[in-house]
Protein backbone atom coordinates (compact mmCIF):
# COMPACT_ATOMS: atom_id res chain seq x y z
CA UNK A 1 0.00 0.00 0.00
CA UNK A 2 1.61 3.80 -0.79
CA UNK A 3 2.05 5.73 1.97
CA UNK A 4 0.17 8.42 2.65
CA UNK A 5 0.12 11.94 4.56
CA UNK A 6 -2.07 13.64 6.69
CA UNK A 7 -4.26 16.38 4.89
CA UNK A 8 -3.46 20.12 5.41
CA UNK A 9 0.21 19.63 4.55
CA UNK A 10 1.50 22.20 1.95
CA UNK A 11 2.65 20.09 -0.62
CA UNK A 12 5.49 22.01 -3.08
CA UNK A 13 5.53 20.75 -6.58
CA UNK A 14 6.42 17.64 -7.28
CA UNK A 15 8.61 18.76 -10.48
CA UNK A 16 10.86 20.24 -7.69
CA UNK A 17 11.57 16.73 -6.33
CA UNK A 18 11.97 15.17 -9.96
CA UNK A 19 14.67 18.44 -10.58
CA UNK A 20 16.07 17.11 -7.19
CA UNK A 21 16.46 13.81 -9.05
CA UNK A 22 18.69 15.04 -11.67
CA UNK A 23 20.80 17.01 -9.95
CA UNK A 24 21.44 14.51 -8.12
CA UNK A 25 22.17 12.34 -11.28
CA UNK A 26 23.49 14.83 -12.89
CA UNK A 27 26.25 16.21 -10.15
CA UNK A 28 26.67 13.16 -8.00
CA UNK A 29 29.29 11.27 -9.94
CA UNK A 30 31.25 13.98 -10.82
CA UNK A 31 31.72 15.13 -7.18
CA UNK A 32 32.61 11.62 -6.61
CA UNK A 33 35.56 11.97 -9.20
CA UNK A 34 36.34 15.36 -7.74
CA UNK A 35 36.46 14.08 -4.62
CA UNK A 36 38.55 11.01 -5.60
CA UNK A 37 40.91 13.33 -7.57
CA UNK A 38 41.37 15.77 -4.49
CA UNK A 39 42.03 12.51 -2.35
CA UNK A 40 44.72 11.24 -5.11
CA UNK A 41 46.41 14.47 -5.30
CA UNK A 42 47.06 14.52 -1.86
CA UNK A 43 47.96 11.33 -1.36
CA UNK A 44 49.94 10.38 -3.95
CA UNK A 45 50.74 6.27 -5.34
CA UNK A 46 48.42 3.05 -4.78
CA UNK A 47 47.39 4.65 -1.57
CA UNK A 48 45.95 7.73 -3.37
CA UNK A 49 44.15 5.76 -5.56
CA UNK A 50 42.70 3.45 -2.91
CA UNK A 51 41.34 6.64 -1.32
CA UNK A 52 40.05 8.06 -4.74
CA UNK A 53 38.01 4.57 -5.68
CA UNK A 54 36.66 4.89 -1.99
CA UNK A 55 35.21 8.08 -2.39
CA UNK A 56 33.96 7.62 -5.58
CA UNK A 57 32.05 4.46 -4.15
CA UNK A 58 31.11 6.43 -1.43
CA UNK A 59 29.53 9.23 -3.78
CA UNK A 60 28.11 6.72 -5.61
CA UNK A 61 26.47 5.31 -2.41
CA UNK A 62 25.27 8.51 -1.19
CA UNK A 63 24.08 9.53 -4.43
CA UNK A 64 21.89 6.20 -4.92
CA UNK A 65 20.29 6.79 -1.40
CA UNK A 66 19.38 10.52 -1.78
CA UNK A 67 17.59 9.45 -4.78
CA UNK A 68 15.83 7.24 -3.30
CA UNK A 69 14.90 9.62 -0.57
CA UNK A 70 14.28 11.85 -3.18
CA UNK A 71 12.18 9.43 -5.14
CA UNK A 72 10.08 8.47 -1.65
CA UNK A 73 9.77 12.45 -1.40
CA UNK A 74 7.84 13.24 -4.71
CA UNK A 75 5.77 10.27 -4.20
CA UNK A 76 4.56 11.51 -0.63
CA UNK A 77 4.45 15.00 -2.24
CA UNK A 78 1.97 13.62 -5.36
CA UNK A 79 -0.24 11.66 -2.49
CA UNK A 80 -0.60 14.96 -0.59
CA UNK A 81 -1.54 16.90 -3.73
CA UNK A 82 -3.91 14.73 -4.80
CA UNK A 83 -5.88 14.42 -1.36
CA UNK A 84 -5.56 18.14 -1.19
CA UNK A 85 -7.18 18.54 -4.72
CA UNK A 86 -9.67 15.85 -3.47
CA UNK A 87 -10.63 17.95 -0.43
CA UNK A 88 -11.28 21.12 -2.66
CA UNK A 89 -12.81 19.03 -4.88
CA UNK A 90 -15.63 18.06 -2.06
CA UNK A 91 -15.53 21.43 -0.56
CA UNK A 92 -16.68 23.00 -3.68
CA UNK A 93 -19.25 20.19 -4.02
CA UNK A 94 -20.78 20.09 -0.71
CA UNK A 95 -21.93 24.07 -1.18
CA UNK A 96 -23.46 23.36 -4.33
CA UNK A 97 -24.98 20.04 -2.86
CA UNK A 98 -26.27 22.16 0.10
CA UNK A 99 -28.19 24.75 -2.50
CA UNK A 100 -29.60 21.75 -4.94
CA UNK A 101 -30.59 19.79 -1.59
CA UNK A 102 -32.21 22.99 -0.38
CA UNK A 103 -34.24 23.11 -3.88
CA UNK A 104 -35.15 19.81 -4.53
CA UNK A 105 -36.37 18.56 -0.86
CA UNK A 106 -39.54 20.51 -0.73
CA UNK A 107 -41.00 19.83 -4.22
CA UNK A 108 -39.89 16.35 -3.71
CA UNK A 109 -41.62 16.21 -0.44
CA UNK A 110 -44.88 17.67 -2.34
CA UNK A 111 -44.23 15.23 -4.95
CA UNK A 112 -44.79 12.32 -1.83
CA UNK A 113 -47.56 14.22 -0.72
CA UNK A 114 -49.24 14.02 -4.03
CA UNK A 115 -49.02 10.41 -4.00
CA UNK A 116 -50.19 9.98 -0.89
CA UNK A 117 -53.12 11.85 -1.28
CA UNK A 118 -53.76 9.66 -4.45
CA UNK A 119 -53.43 6.33 -2.70
CA UNK A 120 -55.93 8.03 -0.08
CA UNK A 121 -58.28 8.46 -2.65
CA UNK A 122 -57.80 4.99 -4.63
CA UNK A 123 -58.95 3.23 -1.44
CA UNK A 124 -62.60 4.99 -2.37
CA UNK A 125 -62.26 3.43 -5.58
CA UNK A 126 -63.82 -0.10 -6.53
CA UNK A 127 -61.72 -3.33 -6.32
CA UNK A 128 -60.21 -3.83 -10.21
CA UNK A 129 -57.65 -4.14 -12.33
CA UNK A 130 -57.85 -0.20 -12.61
CA UNK A 131 -57.12 0.47 -9.13
CA UNK A 132 -54.36 -2.30 -9.29
CA UNK A 133 -52.53 -0.76 -11.69
CA UNK A 134 -52.99 2.69 -10.32
CA UNK A 135 -51.49 1.39 -7.22
CA UNK A 136 -48.31 -0.22 -8.74
CA UNK A 137 -47.82 3.58 -10.69
CA UNK A 138 -48.07 5.09 -6.87
CA UNK A 139 -45.51 2.43 -5.57
CA UNK A 140 -43.48 3.93 -8.32
CA UNK A 141 -43.61 7.30 -7.69
CA UNK A 142 -43.31 6.43 -3.84
CA UNK A 143 -40.37 4.21 -4.26
CA UNK A 144 -38.86 7.04 -6.26
CA UNK A 145 -39.26 9.58 -4.64
CA UNK A 146 -37.73 7.87 -1.23
CA UNK A 147 -34.93 7.45 -4.17
CA UNK A 148 -34.25 11.17 -4.89
CA UNK A 149 -34.55 11.68 -0.36
CA UNK A 150 -31.98 9.02 -0.12
CA UNK A 151 -29.39 10.88 -2.76
CA UNK A 152 -30.47 14.44 -0.92
CA UNK A 153 -29.71 13.20 2.22
CA UNK A 154 -26.58 11.92 1.38
CA UNK A 155 -25.99 15.39 -0.17
CA UNK A 156 -27.16 17.22 3.47
CA UNK A 157 -24.03 14.44 5.02
CA UNK A 158 -22.08 16.03 2.69
CA UNK A 159 -21.90 19.34 3.82
CA UNK A 160 -22.15 18.58 8.00
CA UNK A 161 -19.38 20.36 9.05
CA UNK A 162 -20.26 19.67 13.07
CA UNK A 163 -16.89 19.82 14.73
CA UNK A 164 -16.19 16.69 15.77
CA UNK A 165 -17.09 16.01 19.69
CA UNK A 166 -13.39 14.24 20.85
CA UNK A 167 -12.92 11.26 23.58
CA UNK A 168 -11.11 8.85 24.23
CA UNK A 169 -11.93 5.55 22.59
CA UNK A 170 -10.51 1.67 22.12
CA UNK A 171 -10.54 1.27 18.90
CA UNK A 172 -10.77 -1.99 19.12
CA UNK A 173 -13.98 -2.37 20.96
CA UNK A 174 -15.84 0.58 18.35
CA UNK A 175 -14.76 -1.50 15.42
CA UNK A 176 -15.97 -4.42 17.28
CA UNK A 177 -19.05 -3.03 17.88
CA UNK A 178 -19.45 -1.83 14.19
CA UNK A 179 -18.05 -5.30 13.10
CA UNK A 180 -21.10 -7.30 14.78
CA UNK A 181 -23.71 -4.71 12.85
CA UNK A 182 -21.94 -5.41 9.61
CA UNK A 183 -21.48 -9.33 10.69
CA UNK A 184 -25.69 -9.57 10.11
CA UNK A 185 -25.33 -8.07 6.30
CA UNK A 186 -21.99 -10.52 5.84
CA UNK A 187 -24.04 -13.54 7.18
CA UNK A 188 -26.15 -13.11 4.22
CA UNK A 189 -24.00 -12.94 1.84
CA UNK A 190 -21.62 -16.27 3.71
CA UNK A 191 -19.04 -13.82 4.19
CA UNK A 192 -17.10 -14.43 6.91
CA UNK A 193 -15.23 -10.88 8.81
CA UNK A 194 -12.06 -11.76 10.47
CA UNK A 195 -10.61 -9.83 12.95
CA UNK A 196 -7.01 -8.77 13.66
CA UNK A 197 -6.94 -6.50 16.82
CA UNK A 198 -3.55 -5.49 18.07
CA UNK A 199 -3.31 -6.05 21.87
CA UNK A 200 -2.23 -2.65 23.98
CA UNK A 201 -3.17 -0.04 21.67
CA UNK A 202 -3.60 3.23 23.69
CA UNK A 203 -6.75 4.74 23.55
CA UNK A 204 -7.35 7.42 20.52
CA UNK A 205 -9.14 10.83 21.35
CA UNK A 206 -11.96 11.42 18.75
CA UNK A 207 -15.36 10.98 17.67
CA UNK A 208 -17.05 7.83 18.10
CA UNK A 209 -20.42 8.33 16.70
CA UNK A 210 -18.54 9.49 13.34
CA UNK A 211 -16.02 7.42 13.02
CA UNK A 212 -18.53 4.39 13.35
CA UNK A 213 -20.70 5.49 10.89
CA UNK A 214 -16.95 5.08 8.66
CA UNK A 215 -15.64 1.76 9.63
CA UNK A 216 -19.65 0.48 8.98
CA UNK A 217 -19.25 2.33 6.06
CA UNK A 218 -16.32 0.37 4.86
CA UNK A 219 -17.13 -2.64 6.41
CA UNK A 220 -20.53 -2.87 4.94
CA UNK A 221 -18.57 -1.39 1.07
CA UNK A 222 -16.22 -4.65 1.85
CA UNK A 223 -19.13 -7.44 2.38
CA UNK A 224 -20.53 -6.41 -0.76
CA UNK A 225 -17.77 -6.41 -2.99
CA UNK A 226 -16.93 -9.59 -2.62
CA UNK A 227 -18.50 -13.41 -3.54
CA UNK A 228 -20.22 -15.67 -1.26
CA UNK A 229 -17.79 -17.81 0.69
CA UNK A 230 -15.32 -14.91 0.72
CA UNK A 231 -13.28 -12.79 3.51
CA UNK A 232 -13.21 -9.21 4.79
CA UNK A 233 -10.56 -8.46 7.23
CA UNK A 234 -11.10 -6.01 10.10
CA UNK A 235 -7.39 -4.72 11.57
CA UNK A 236 -6.84 -2.49 14.36
CA UNK A 237 -3.12 -1.99 14.87
CA UNK A 238 -0.53 1.13 15.65
CA UNK A 239 0.84 3.14 12.61
CA UNK A 240 3.65 5.74 12.86
CA UNK A 241 4.34 7.39 16.50
CA UNK A 242 1.08 8.69 17.70
CA UNK A 243 -1.11 7.44 15.43
CA UNK A 244 -3.39 4.22 15.10
CA UNK A 245 -4.21 2.65 11.93
CA UNK A 246 -8.03 0.71 11.34
CA UNK A 247 -8.10 -1.47 7.84
CA UNK A 248 -11.11 -3.04 5.86
CA UNK A 249 -9.54 -5.45 2.99
CA UNK A 250 -11.42 -7.76 1.06
CA UNK A 251 -10.65 -10.86 -1.01
CA UNK A 252 -13.13 -9.53 -3.64
CA UNK A 253 -12.17 -8.11 -7.32
CA UNK A 254 -9.75 -4.86 -6.37
CA UNK A 255 -10.82 -1.64 -7.66
CA UNK A 256 -9.96 -1.27 -11.23
CA UNK A 257 -6.78 1.10 -11.27
CA UNK A 258 -8.96 3.55 -13.50
CA UNK A 259 -11.45 4.04 -10.88
CA UNK A 260 -8.76 4.54 -7.41
CA UNK A 261 -8.40 8.38 -8.27
CA UNK A 262 -12.49 8.34 -8.64
CA UNK A 263 -13.79 6.32 -5.67
CA UNK A 264 -14.26 9.42 -3.22
CA UNK A 265 -15.67 11.42 -5.77
CA UNK A 266 -19.20 12.30 -4.97
CA UNK A 267 -22.15 10.09 -6.95
CA UNK A 268 -19.19 7.89 -8.34
CA UNK A 269 -20.64 4.42 -7.88
CA UNK A 270 -20.24 0.77 -9.70
CA UNK A 271 -23.58 -0.64 -7.96
CA UNK A 272 -26.14 -0.61 -9.83
CA UNK A 273 -28.65 2.16 -10.73
CA UNK A 274 -30.85 2.59 -7.20
CA UNK A 275 -28.56 1.08 -5.31
CA UNK A 276 -26.10 2.95 -3.97
CA UNK A 277 -25.77 7.19 -4.28
CA UNK A 278 -22.23 6.96 -4.80
CA UNK A 279 -21.79 9.32 -1.65
CA UNK A 280 -20.64 7.21 0.76
CA UNK A 281 -16.72 7.12 0.88
CA UNK A 282 -17.11 10.60 0.09
CA UNK A 283 -18.83 11.40 2.97
CA UNK A 284 -16.19 8.90 5.08
CA UNK A 285 -13.17 11.20 3.61
CA UNK A 286 -14.82 14.05 4.93
CA UNK A 287 -15.30 13.00 7.97
CA UNK A 288 -11.95 11.27 8.44
CA UNK A 289 -10.48 14.32 6.95
CA UNK A 290 -12.35 16.27 10.15
CA UNK A 291 -11.08 14.23 12.60
CA UNK A 292 -7.26 15.24 11.34
CA UNK A 293 -6.54 11.76 9.72
CA UNK A 294 -6.27 10.33 6.02
CA UNK A 295 -8.65 7.26 4.51
CA UNK A 296 -6.88 5.70 1.65
CA UNK A 297 -8.00 3.04 -0.51
CA UNK A 298 -5.59 0.88 -2.70
CA UNK A 299 -5.80 -2.83 -4.14
CA UNK A 300 -3.82 -5.51 -2.24
CA UNK A 301 -0.87 -7.31 -3.59
CA UNK A 302 -2.88 -10.39 -3.28
CA UNK A 303 -5.93 -9.70 -4.75
CA UNK A 304 -8.67 -7.55 -3.33
CA UNK A 305 -9.13 -3.91 -2.15
CA UNK A 306 -7.86 -2.39 1.38
CA UNK A 307 -9.30 0.85 2.66
CA UNK A 308 -7.05 2.69 5.47
CA UNK A 309 -8.29 5.06 8.23
CA UNK A 310 -4.79 6.74 9.58
CA UNK A 311 -5.96 8.51 12.70
CA UNK A 312 -3.86 10.40 15.29
CA UNK A 313 -4.07 9.51 18.83
CA UNK A 314 -4.21 12.81 20.02
CA UNK A 315 -5.04 16.41 19.38
CA UNK A 316 -1.45 17.26 18.08
CA UNK A 317 -0.38 14.17 16.28
CA UNK A 318 2.78 14.45 15.03
CA UNK A 319 3.35 13.65 11.47
CA UNK A 320 2.21 10.51 10.16
CA UNK A 321 4.76 8.05 9.00
CA UNK A 322 4.60 4.93 6.16
CA UNK A 323 1.35 3.41 6.35
CA UNK A 324 0.99 -0.36 8.40
CA UNK A 325 2.70 -2.87 6.63
CA UNK A 326 0.75 -6.39 7.35
CA UNK B 1 -62.61 9.21 22.91
CA UNK B 2 -59.82 11.50 23.75
CA UNK B 3 -59.02 15.11 22.27
CA UNK B 4 -57.52 15.14 18.88
CA UNK B 5 -53.65 16.03 18.85
CA UNK B 6 -54.18 19.96 17.37
CA UNK B 7 -51.32 20.15 15.24
CA UNK B 8 -49.90 23.54 13.60
CA UNK B 9 -48.67 23.78 9.74
CA UNK B 10 -45.56 26.56 9.21
CA UNK B 11 -44.70 26.64 5.63
CA UNK B 12 -43.93 29.37 3.36
CA UNK B 13 -44.45 26.80 0.44
CA UNK B 14 -48.17 26.58 -0.44
CA UNK B 15 -48.29 23.18 -1.62
CA UNK B 16 -46.50 21.53 1.05
CA UNK B 17 -48.64 23.20 3.77
CA UNK B 18 -52.05 22.46 2.34
CA UNK B 19 -51.13 18.86 1.62
CA UNK B 20 -49.51 18.59 4.89
CA UNK B 21 -52.75 19.84 6.45
CA UNK B 22 -55.10 17.70 4.54
CA UNK B 23 -53.09 14.47 5.01
CA UNK B 24 -52.84 15.11 8.72
CA UNK B 25 -56.58 15.61 8.85
CA UNK B 26 -57.12 12.33 7.54
CA UNK B 27 -55.09 11.00 9.90
CA UNK B 28 -57.17 9.50 12.82
CA UNK B 29 -57.00 11.48 16.06
CA UNK B 30 -55.34 14.55 14.51
CA UNK B 31 -57.24 17.95 13.65
CA UNK B 32 -54.44 20.12 11.42
CA UNK B 33 -54.35 23.76 10.74
CA UNK B 34 -52.03 25.89 8.87
CA UNK B 35 -49.71 29.35 8.78
CA UNK B 36 -47.51 30.55 6.01
CA UNK B 37 -44.98 32.03 8.28
CA UNK B 38 -43.45 32.11 11.40
CA UNK B 39 -45.60 35.63 12.38
CA UNK B 40 -48.60 34.44 10.99
CA UNK B 41 -48.39 31.50 13.12
CA UNK B 42 -47.19 33.26 16.55
CA UNK B 43 -50.84 34.99 15.59
CA UNK B 44 -52.34 31.88 15.31
CA UNK B 45 -50.76 30.81 18.57
CA UNK B 46 -51.88 33.59 20.38
CA UNK B 47 -56.20 32.74 19.47
CA UNK B 48 -56.02 28.92 19.89
CA UNK B 49 -54.15 26.36 21.82
CA UNK B 50 -52.04 23.69 19.90
CA UNK B 51 -50.28 20.71 21.07
CA UNK B 52 -47.39 20.33 18.23
CA UNK B 53 -46.16 22.79 15.37
CA UNK B 54 -44.45 21.10 12.11
CA UNK B 55 -42.22 24.30 11.43
CA UNK B 56 -40.87 25.13 8.43
CA UNK B 57 -36.64 25.83 8.97
CA UNK B 58 -36.03 28.90 5.83
CA UNK B 59 -39.09 30.89 5.79
CA UNK B 60 -39.03 34.68 4.86
CA UNK B 61 -39.60 37.05 7.43
CA UNK B 62 -40.05 35.50 11.54
CA UNK B 63 -36.83 32.89 10.88
CA UNK B 64 -37.46 29.31 12.41
CA UNK B 65 -35.42 30.85 15.36
CA UNK B 66 -36.50 33.66 16.08
CA UNK B 67 -40.87 31.99 16.02
CA UNK B 68 -39.56 29.44 18.67
CA UNK B 69 -37.85 31.48 20.82
CA UNK B 70 -40.91 34.02 20.53
CA UNK B 71 -43.10 30.80 21.59
CA UNK B 72 -40.92 30.21 24.59
CA UNK B 73 -40.40 33.74 25.79
CA UNK B 74 -44.57 33.99 25.53
CA UNK B 75 -45.01 30.81 27.48
CA UNK B 76 -46.48 28.62 24.03
CA UNK B 77 -45.89 25.17 25.20
CA UNK B 78 -46.61 23.36 22.16
CA UNK B 79 -43.94 20.99 21.19
CA UNK B 80 -41.74 22.03 17.74
CA UNK B 81 -40.87 19.86 14.80
CA UNK B 82 -38.72 21.42 12.73
CA UNK B 83 -39.57 19.77 9.18
CA UNK B 84 -36.58 21.35 7.26
CA UNK B 85 -35.75 20.80 3.25
CA UNK B 86 -32.48 23.03 3.93
CA UNK B 87 -28.95 21.80 3.60
CA UNK B 88 -27.80 22.83 7.30
CA UNK B 89 -28.73 19.78 9.64
CA UNK B 90 -26.79 22.04 12.36
CA UNK B 91 -29.01 24.25 11.98
CA UNK B 92 -31.67 21.93 12.70
CA UNK B 93 -29.92 20.84 15.63
CA UNK B 94 -29.36 24.14 16.93
CA UNK B 95 -33.09 24.11 17.06
CA UNK B 96 -33.19 21.39 19.34
CA UNK B 97 -30.77 23.42 21.71
CA UNK B 98 -33.00 26.02 21.51
CA UNK B 99 -35.96 23.90 22.81
CA UNK B 100 -37.78 22.06 19.73
CA UNK B 101 -38.74 18.67 20.17
CA UNK B 102 -37.71 17.17 17.19
CA UNK B 103 -36.89 17.59 13.30
CA UNK B 104 -37.53 15.66 10.45
CA UNK B 105 -35.63 16.29 7.00
CA UNK B 106 -38.00 16.66 3.93
CA UNK B 107 -39.24 14.46 1.71
CA UNK B 108 -40.78 12.55 4.88
CA UNK B 109 -43.70 10.34 4.84
CA UNK B 110 -46.76 10.75 6.09
CA UNK B 111 -46.62 7.63 8.91
CA UNK B 112 -43.29 9.31 9.74
CA UNK B 113 -44.51 12.89 10.63
CA UNK B 114 -47.50 11.10 12.37
CA UNK B 115 -44.92 9.06 14.16
CA UNK B 116 -43.46 11.76 15.74
CA UNK B 117 -46.72 13.96 16.19
CA UNK B 118 -47.57 11.12 18.64
CA UNK B 119 -44.43 10.88 20.21
CA UNK B 120 -44.50 14.94 20.95
CA UNK B 121 -47.77 14.87 22.36
CA UNK B 122 -47.04 11.81 24.29
CA UNK B 123 -43.77 14.08 25.47
CA UNK B 124 -46.01 16.69 26.25
CA UNK B 125 -47.70 14.91 28.52
CA UNK B 126 -44.79 14.25 30.82
CA UNK B 127 -43.83 17.45 31.12
CA UNK B 128 -44.26 19.43 34.11
CA UNK B 129 -47.52 22.06 33.98
CA UNK B 130 -46.01 25.88 33.24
Amino acid sequence: MSPQSRPGGRPGPASAAAGGAHLAAQWGLPLGVLLGALAAARLPGAGGALAAGAAALLAAFTVHRLRLRIRAASQERGSLSEQLVQSQKLAVLGELSSGIAHEINTPLAVIGQEAELLRADLETLEHGPAREALGRRLDSIEAQVRRCGDITHGMLQLVRKAAPVLQPVVLAQLCEDMALLAEREARRREVRIVRRYAPGLPETLTDPPQLKQVVLNLLVNAVQAVRPGGRVELAVGPGAPGWSEIQVRDDGPGIPEENLSRIFNPFFTTKPPGQGTGLGLSVCLGIVDRLGGTLGAANAPGGGAVFTVRLPEGANPPEPGPALAR
Amino acid sequence: MSEPIRVLVVDDDQSFRTNMTELLNRQEGISAACAESGDAALEVLAREAYDVVLLDMLMPGLSAHGTVREMRRRGLGAAVIVVTGHASVDDAVEMINLGAYDYLLKPCTIKEIVQKVTWAQEWRRLQPPQ
